[in-house]
């Protein structure tokens, strides 16, 4: 049984690794420790080898904990828990109890130990990470933007489904955003590149967050570019806004992983940080001899206001067409989709818009990321909005003297660009219709884990920092005394608990109970005879005293059948439970009832 | 598992031990300190990844070994051992010491051993009253305390070895080691008469066995009568120590054959220094006879 036990363990354990990234360093222990801890029980003999194989699987226990911290991966681990812990009870209870009472004690050990491990939880300080590390090679493609824009390689876009994040706000859900991931700036006449991110390691303490009103769920990503509105404040240390607008993480989210972010009330810095040179780069002259004539003639414009507006006026003069299949246009370049072919999507006019920007002297670059999402209201629960790979989208970003940097979307210029547009485009009604159900389904299921990220992995370093202020006020060195206070309160508690429940069976709570009313068992007396006397000398209590003598009895000797056996049971139960409050009456009025 | 021997502590000795506060000790096992680091490192991991679940698992483990130091002391703390009339038994073989084990509550298991014996395992042990024959083996004769009774339990979890010692004072008659060998036998001179050989004759009553109905004299016209034969005199033996023997050797020798003596159902004596018991059978006559070679 105790083998059987550890092996459910592992079982549990198995099942959860597929869920490691084998990119973060931390898997590789992780699938070790499992691997060890299986062959350890294969070979134990001794009840101190399972014991060591009981730890080996908490301790796995906690380093998935790490890594995945979803609702359906905490449930699990905590099942893993509960059996690991169960199995190590088994090397010194097996002997006496069943698996299923293990499991209930093992729950009921888990439950006592709960309120030291809450308060330490609660109230011992944090300390942030002592060392940094670059856990995660980022090298595992998944499913994302790509960090190179090249859309007239692509001759029929298609768009997958996948979920790529979900947020939730404290406030309304905005209308219509855009959410900025990348940001292309070099341009070699057919594809946007993005320049290397410098690796900048600087640890920020982050403001304290008073109101996160953004919550970010992230899919698996492969760059450490996330998605944001770009007026927001990162809420976390390891999040950075880089000095072209992106946000990125010190390590791809290589697992699902959430963020927050809080609304800044200044502009940011990025928004006015003036461009480089880099903005202006454009291929030689003749790669592009029709876009540059064009170019040339809102070049004389005099102002950057005015350039853009020509380029509007040009783009909806065209008869520009949205397409997600576009076919190839290597051969006939960025002039030849501006000038000829004339259908594309949004990457085709984020590119070509960019490009005209450049060659008419208004440094541009171009952004992609997703844009708008569906708003989604779980049945019990905040609503979010919900973004799809589908989302995905790009636009260009052209500097303005005197206002930084403006978002130019124009995809939303031509016939069929809108929003709206590109749904119907995607044939999204028909994959709505058709998988109703099973989207619901999981966007309920989504709504419980972004509820639980909310409220689990809400309470980081610097929330519980905030808290205590507010706790502690102006005296922090109380903190010791606070949390050994607490833990002694707590453990006092769970041993109470503990010993309530545990050890006392029904013979022994009757006992318990008579010796308050002053009868003790004489040597060789049986239970019931003992029972009987009782119910002789105080009268009142006769009535609960036989049948608690009866029942036992009856479950002791009579041959009965599951169902009766549990009759007895609860008839026993009942008779114990009349009779404590009998004997506290009793205890609490002597003198009256004497 | 092994626990200090604390050098300088006081044992109890006595006839009853209740086990409390100043008879237990307890240390946290190699597992425990095991365990210890293992929190350190889920710690290391929260920290490094700033994750919650990792944190909670940390400290829940080791509210878990706070929590199991005081159920291990609860397995133990209140358990009264109270020492059973212990029978005799021959040195140098496994005896049976008694106890009785009295408790409030039922018990996890226990691990009860004395020195120099077998450890004896309850997996549980009921509230009330439990008898335990606790097994040693005595090496000299004599009435013998068992020595050092080790007490201890690791349940529930294995973390923590509690544990409590204590000498049983009350007397266990050790027999000396069988053993065979020379014994100076004295043999009285007896008549030698056969098991056949019939005395006399008597009337026969009903009941009697028909096997020994006189058919002669039946025949001859006579009335019925019974043979009755005379019981043959025993061989008796009057054991007494080899001379040249060193005197626990002799009495060594001397168990043994009175066991054996015994158990051929023969009759012995036994001539000891100071002592001397007369010929005779039987039970009693033998623990008579293995108390006296005990206490020469």
């Amino acid at each position: 049984m105790k083998r059987t036990l550890a092996w459910f363990t592992v079982l549990l354990l198995v099942l959860q690794c597929p869920g490691l990234d084998l990119a973060w360093l931390l898997s590789w222990p992780t699938l070790g420790l499992v691997l060890f801890s299986s062959l350890k029980l294969l070979e134990a003999r001794q009840p101190a080898d399972h014991r060591l194989v009981a730890l080996l699987q908490l301790l796995a226990v906690g380093l998935l904990a790490a890594q995945m911290p979803g609702l359906l991966a905490s449930c699990l681990q905590l099942f893993t828990a509960l059996f690991a812990l169960a199995a190590l009870l088994a090397q010194e209870l097996g002997g006496v109890l069943r698996w299923r009472r293990l499991l209930l004690r093992s729950a009921q050990l888990m439950a006592a130990a709960l309120p030291l491990a809450v308060v330490l939880f609660l109230f011992l300080p944090r300390i942030g990470p002592l060392w940094t590390t670059d856990l995660g090679s980022g090298q595992r493609a998944a499913t994302g933007l790509s960090p190179d824009l090249d859309p007239l390689g692509i001759a029929e876009l298609v768009r997958t489904d996948a979920p790529a994040a979900r947020v939730s706000f404290s406030g309304a859900l905005p209308l219509d955003p855009y959410w900025r991931v990348l940001v292309h700036d070099r341009f070699d006449g057919r594809r946007w590149l993005r320049a290397p991110v410098a690796q900048r390691r600087q640890l920020l303490t982050p403001a304290v967050v008073s109101d996160t009103t953004q919550w970010w769920s992230l899919e698996p990503a492969r760059g450490r570019s996330v998605p944001w509105d770009g007026a927001s404040l990162p809420a976390s240390a390891d999040l950075q806004i880089q000095p072209d607008g992106e946000l990125t993480l010190w390590q791809p989210p290589s697992q699902p992983r959430t963020l927050r972010l809080q609304l800044s009330s200044a502009p940011l810095a990025w928004q006015q940080q003036a461009p480089t040179g880099r903005e202006l780069q454009l291929p030689r002259r003749s790669q592009l001899p029709r876009l540059d004539d064009l170019a040339v003639q809102w070049a004389a414009l005099p102002s950057d206001v005015d350039r853009l507006e020509a380029a509007e006026a040009w783009f909806r003069s065209q008869p520009f067409r949205y397409s997600l299949a576009p076919g190839d246009l290597r051969e006939v370049g960025l002039d030849g989709f501006l000038f000829d072919q004339q259908v594309g999507f949004c990457g085709h006019y984020a590119s070509g818009f960019t490009a005209l920007m450049r060659a008419a002297g208004v440094p541009a670059r171009v952004v992609s990321g997703y844009q708008g999402g569906r708003s989604v209201q779980p049945l019990g629960g905040s609503p979010y909005l919900e973004i799809r790979q589908s989302d995905a989208h790009a636009w260009s970003e052209v500097w303005l003297a005197g206002e930084g940097w403006r978002r130019v979307d124009p995809t939303a210029w031509i016939g069929g660009g809108s929003a709206a547009a590109r749904e119907a485009a995607l044939g999204r009604g028909v994959g709505r219709a058709r998988r109703g159900g099973w989207r619901w389904r999981q966007w309920q299921w989504w709504g419980l884990d972004l509820a639980w990220t909310r409220w689990w992995l809400s309470f980081d370093q610097t929330t519980q920092a905030a808290w205590l202020e507010q706790l502690l006020g102006s005296s922090p060195s109380w903190i010791g005394l606070l949390v050994l206070a607490g833990g002694a309160s707590a453990l006092a508690l769970g041993l109470r608990v503990m010993r309530w429940s545990g050890v006392a069976g029904p013979i022994e709570r009757t006992l318990r109970l008579l010796e308050t009313l002053h009868v003790t068992p004489r040597p060789g007396e049986s239970f019931a005879a003992l029972c009987h006397r009782a119910a002789s000398a105080h009268i009142d209590l006769a009535v609960s005293l036989e049948a608690v003598a009866d029942a036992h009895q009856q479950l002791a000797h009579a041959p009965l059948s599951r169902r009766e056996r549990q009759h007895q049971h609860r008839r026993r139960q009942r008779a114990l439970r009349q009779l404590a409050r009998s004997v506290s009456d009793f205890g609490s009025g002597p003198a009256a009832r004497r | 598992m092994h626990s200090v021997e604390p050098p300088l502590v006081r044992r109890p000795c006595s006839t009853q031990l209740r086990l409390g506060l100043r008879n237990i000790y307890i240390v946290p096992t190699r597992f425990g300190l095991l365990w210890l680091a293992g929190v350190a490192l889920l710690q290391l991991v929260a920290i490094q990844t700033r994750s919650n679940g990792t944190l909670l698992l940390g400290f829940l483990l080791l509210g878990l070994m706070l929590l199991a130091m005081h159920l291990t002391h609860d397995n133990l703390n209140g358990l009264q051992l109270v020492c059973d009339q212990p029978g005799p038994g021959f040195a140098s073989q496994s005896v049976g010491y008694p106890l009785r084990l009295q408790s409030r509550m039922a018990r996890q298991r226990l691990r009860l051993q004395l020195k120099g014996g077998e450890p004896l395992v309850l997996e549980s042990l009921a509230a009330g009253e439990t008898s335990v024959v606790l097994p040693w083996r005595p090496l000299r004769r004599g009435r013998q305390r068992p020595g050092r009774l080790h007490i201890e339990t690791i349940a529930p979890l294995g973390l923590f070895v509690c544990w409590s010692r204590w000498e049983p004072a009350r007397e266990q008659l050790i027999i000396p080691a069988r053993r065979p060998g020379p014994v100076a036998d004295r043999q009285p001179q007896s008549r030698q008469d056969g098991m056949e050989e019939w005395q006399d004759l008597k009337p026969h009553r009903p009941g009697e066995r028909m096997a020994l109905v006189d058919w002669p004299s039946l025949a001859k016209g006579r009335p019925l009568q019974s043979k009755q034969f005379s019981e043959p005199e025993e061989r008796q033996h009057q054991l007494r120590p080899a001379p040249g023997l060193a005197f626990e050797t002799a009495l060594e020798h001397l168990a043994d054959r009175v066991w054996r003596l015994h158990q051929r159902g023969e009759t012995y004596g036994l001539d000891l220094p100071g002592r001397s018991l007369p010929p005779q059978r039987g039970l009693r006559h033998r623990d008579a006879c293995l108390e006296a070679l005990a206490l020469a």
